[in-house]
């Protein structure tokens, strides 16, 4: 203790400043190796953005105008002077055309994130709800059969395709009972159906894991102890079982957030969104590079965002960590 | 302590369940407003620039947003007046000249003028390749405009051009400002950078979500007898790409129109009152172009056998509806020069079989042709713009297997498609279609310098080894620079005889734009070639 307090702060300081330094270095490599990678897969895929797009017998060109605007676009035809070129451009924060549709890469984006987003956040939301609820209702319900039956809810749900239970969502809700309408609605409004929808596949494994954590649990001496002393079922179930089961389905559900992101191509076909999903499907049948670039860029710098977060926290939050860069020497020394 | 069932599990559902109550009654208070109209189209728009109007979401918009020279009228395909009052055209068709309506503005309050007119077909005419501007396909020949006087314009063209006249009506030549032509081409993709004349303004692009028009309440200078603004406030052009939903969406009252809907969904439309609309696209038909520089369907007796071997009538009975004619020659029934040649392409299976036979192709205990130890194998690329085209090319194929015929149907990226089609080893067949309403459109389809259907040598494919049909290519020329109307509709017949004469292409469907709308719904209209036209669109009813 004395030799914490004496001067070896700002060497803790010092320290950490070190292996901050370190860590975003690595997050900096990561994402232009993530960049340099699908640039060069990107390249070497047959044809290009600029055939599909020009050489559409809609527009009818002859070989020497396609020729002319495949210079045009491209600049040059030597990859790595495009290489060089990109990645200027893009350090300047400039994406780029879709040679598709015609609009900057950057709006583009701007447009399709929030969406997918705000769909991820609800449809999470909505799926932490559904595992509660399922937990709690097939632990408390009185009737024996419906306890069951939420019991099998969860596997029953995993094995339903997304898109079919999607299409089925809108019938009932929207077509069926008009509770609200599928198309030309406002941003949350839009939200829900789809919501609904993708929440279902992610709350099944979280609630197939929590209703396995709630039986063991309940097999716990301790649990038997406060029963027998005559507490409730629904206190020993809130204040005892459900807390003591619910971590791992907390980290599990940390772990689905992703899914959610990779069903939005489906969801946002069903339900006519434009996030990510939706954009990322044009552009993959358009082989629009730029755009894949982007949303390639977005994906790893999440990725990378997130893990960085983690590591420059963890020594912060966890003192013996944060000493432990620093202290190495010391502690050796002493 | 049950009381705790109440305390938790109770509120919890409540509050999920109360969350949907008060939106339920957002539709109610949204359709009250009934000047808005609801437009839901499967995909959305490309860029914007008006020659690439032929993809359907990009013709949607434009239709709504520009305006013409002239008008084709979609029953007689005359051509009439529209931005331009009068026209004239010297003997040997090198040069038209407009005289315009006076008092046109653009939606950004600047003038339609003979300049800003020179200005578009300059640039339609002869593409910009600084600002990245590709020519039109409907335009042939152009040397360049001249301003005469503030209303009056020029176009001169380097050999004869019978077909300008015609071109000056299609979508893609449609007048935007001049503003929107200086723009780079990238920037045409947003459609509120498109400023056009027309009766409607874009007022909102959310990019694969929605598009909104807004009216122009002092437009007056419509085409028809009602020259004047639209009749509603505003329509929202939604993307839903999902048909289920297109068409759920619409017998719930949440949408007006749908365009693209497919054969085995028109029924539950008009069994509940809707209307079905099916304009014809007035080109050449949906149907198989063959590539003979592929050695397997070099032989015409080959060629001929396959058009035998097909049975149109079954295709359309069993996948389609009667919005889709049977197709009685390469082009349309309702296209200019159209000749009926059912009789010449005949389903006869013991006639194709006998061809096949006679070019030396012997059926083998597999069921399939061989040939000096090649099966009869010839592979074509699903068409994704064509409907249930997966389905109509797996009927094909059963159809060409009872006469040995192995069709082999494949798919692929966008870009493994269009090399594929180029190269006629690959695809010795072909999924082919156009619609334009003018003769022109044989020679846009079958032209080696245009989309080469047949891949010729000095077109646009560098694989072909020698496949040239110079007789074709000659006949082609001539309707696109015959000035004497008669002959030129007499090249037209004498094309289609040809191209089934030759076996050149296998003629299945004449494919309409099947859209519906809702029972209030009066005055949907399209133009040639089944673009919608929403000017006179009228909500009826509450």
């Amino acid at each position: 203790m004395s030799s914490f307090r004496s001067g070896s702060s700002l060497d803790a300081l010092g320290g950490f400043g070190r292996y901050a330094l370190t860590q975003v270095f690595r997050a900096i490599v990561i994402l232009w190796g993530a960049f340099t990678v699908t640039f060069f897969l990107l390249q070497m895929m047959p044809g290009d953005a600029v055939m599909i797009r020009f050489m559409d017998p809609e527009l009818g060109l002859s070989p020497e105008q396609i020729e002319a605007m495949r210079v045009l676009y491209s600049g040059s035809s030597n990859p790595l002077v495009q290489y060089v070129h990109t990645i200027g451009q893009m350090l300047q924060g400039n994406f780029g055309y879709s040679v598709q549709l015609g609009v900057p890469v950057a709006t583009l984006i701007a447009a399709a994130l929030p969406v997918t987003l705000r769909l991820a956040a609800v449809g999470f939301l909505l799926s932490l709800l559904w595992t509660l609820a399922i937990a709690v209702g097939a632990s408390l319900l009185p009737l024996r059969w419906l306890r069951q039956a939420l019991h099998a809810l969860p596997g029953f749900w995993s094995a339903i395709p997304l898109y079919w239970s999607g299409i089925l969502i809108i019938q009932l809700l929207s077509f069926r009972l008009h509770l609200l309408p599928v198309v030309g609605v406002g941003p949350w409004e839009g939200v829900i159906l789809p919501a609904i929808a993708v929440s279902l596949p992610i709350a099944a494994p979280q609630a197939k894991l929590l209703l396995q954590q709630i039986e063991e649990t309940e097999q716990l001496p301790f649990v038997m102890a406060i029963r027998t002393k005559g507490a409730s079922r629904a206190s020993v179930f809130f204040r005892h079982i459900l807390p003591n089961s619910i971590i791992p389905s907390l980290t599990m559900a940390g772990l689905v957030f992703g899914e959610l992101i990779a069903g939005a191509i489906v969801t946002e076909t069903v339900f006519g969104l434009n996030g990510l999903g939706h954009l990322t499907r044009e552009a993959v049948s358009g082989q629009d590079v730029a755009v894949l670039q982007a949303i390639v860029m977005i994906g790893a710098t999440g990725f990378v965002v997130a893990n960085l977060t983690v590591d420059l926290l963890i020594p912060l939050i966890n003192p013996t960590l944060r000493s432990a860069p620093a202290g190495r020497k010391e502690t050796s020394g002493s | 302590m049950p009381a705790y069932n109440a305390l938790y599990v109770r509120p919890v559902l409540l509050a999920f369940f109360s969350m949907l109550t008060p939106l339920s009654l957002l539709p109610a208070e949204s359709y009250a407003h009934g000047r808005t109209v609801t437009y839901l189209d499967p995909q959305e728009h490309t860029n914007l620039y008006p020659p690439a109007g032929g993809f359907y979401p990009n013709g949607g918009i434009l239709s709504q947003i520009t305006d013409r020279l002239t008008w084709q009228d979609p029953q007689t395909l005359e051509i009439k007046p529209w931005l331009a009052s009068s026209w004239s055209v010297n003997v040997d068709d090198t040069a038209y000249t407009f005289h315009l309506r006076p008092g046109l503005t653009f939606s950004d309050g600047s003038p339609l003028d003979a300049p800003a007119v020179a200005l578009n077909f300059q640039t339609y005419g002869k593409g910009n390749s600084q600002l990245h501007f590709p020519v039109s396909e409907a335009i042939s020949n152009f040397d360049y405009a001249e301003v005469v006087d503030p209303l009056t314009v020029t176009f001169h063209f380097t050999h004869p051009a019978p077909g300008f006249l015609q071109a000056t009506s299609v979508l893609g030549s449609g007048i935007v400002s001049p503003a929107t032509l200086r723009r780079p081409f990238d920037e045409l993709g947003t459609a509120t950078n498109i400023i056009g004349s027309g009766p409607f303004v874009v007022s909102a692009d959310i990019p694969g979500k929605e598009v909104d028009l807004e009216a122009r309440k002092d437009y007056r200078w419509g085409p028809q007898t009602s020259q004047g603004a639209a009749l509603v406030d505003r329509i929202k052009i939604l993307i839903v790409p999902e048909d289920s939903i297109r068409v759920g969406a619409l017998l719930a009252g949440q949408a007006d129109i749908i365009r693209q809907v497919e054969a085995y969904d028109e029924e539950q439309i008009r069994h509940a009152g809707y209307s079905l609309y099916a304009p014809s696209t007035r080109g050449v038909n949906t149907g198989i172009a063959l590539r003979p520089d592929n050695p397997l369907v070099a032989d015409i007796r080959v060629r001929k056998a396959l058009l035998h071997g097909t049975d149109r009538q079954e295709i359309v009975s069993t996948l389609y509806s009667q919005s889709y004619p049977v197709a009685r020659s390469v082009l349309s029934s309702q296209a200019a020069g159209f000749v009926d040649l059912s009789d010449r392409m005949k389903f006869d299976p013991v006639l194709a079989a006998g061809l096949l036979e006679s070019a030396g192709w012997h059926m083998e205990p597999d069921g399939l042709r061989h040939k000096d130890g090649q099966i009869l194998r010839l592979g074509v690329h699903i068409s994704l713009p064509h409907p249930q085209n997966k389905t109509m090319l797996e009927l094909l194929a059963e159809q060409w297997r009872r006469i040995g015929v192995d069709l082999n149907i494949m798919s692929g990226s966008a870009a493994g498609v269009l090399l594929d089609n180029l190269d006629p080893r690959r695809t010795p067949l072909t999924v082919s279609e156009v619609g334009r309403a003018d003769p022109d459109v044989l020679k846009s389809e079958f032209f080696p310098k245009n989309r080469d259907a047949l891949l010729q040598k000095g077109g646009q494919s560098t694989k072909v080894q020698g496949f040239q049909d110079e007789h074709l290519n000659t006949m082609l020329l001539g309707i696109a620079s015959s000035t004497d109307p008669a002959e030129r509709l007499g090249l037209v017949a004498e094309v289609q005889e040809y191209l089934i004469d030759q076996a050149y292409d296998i003629p299945i469907l004449e494919e309409p734009q099947v859209y519906a709308a809702s029972k209030q719904l009066k005055g949907l209209a399209f133009e040639a070639v089944g673009r919608p036209v929403l000017r006179d669109l009228e909500l009826t009813g509450p």
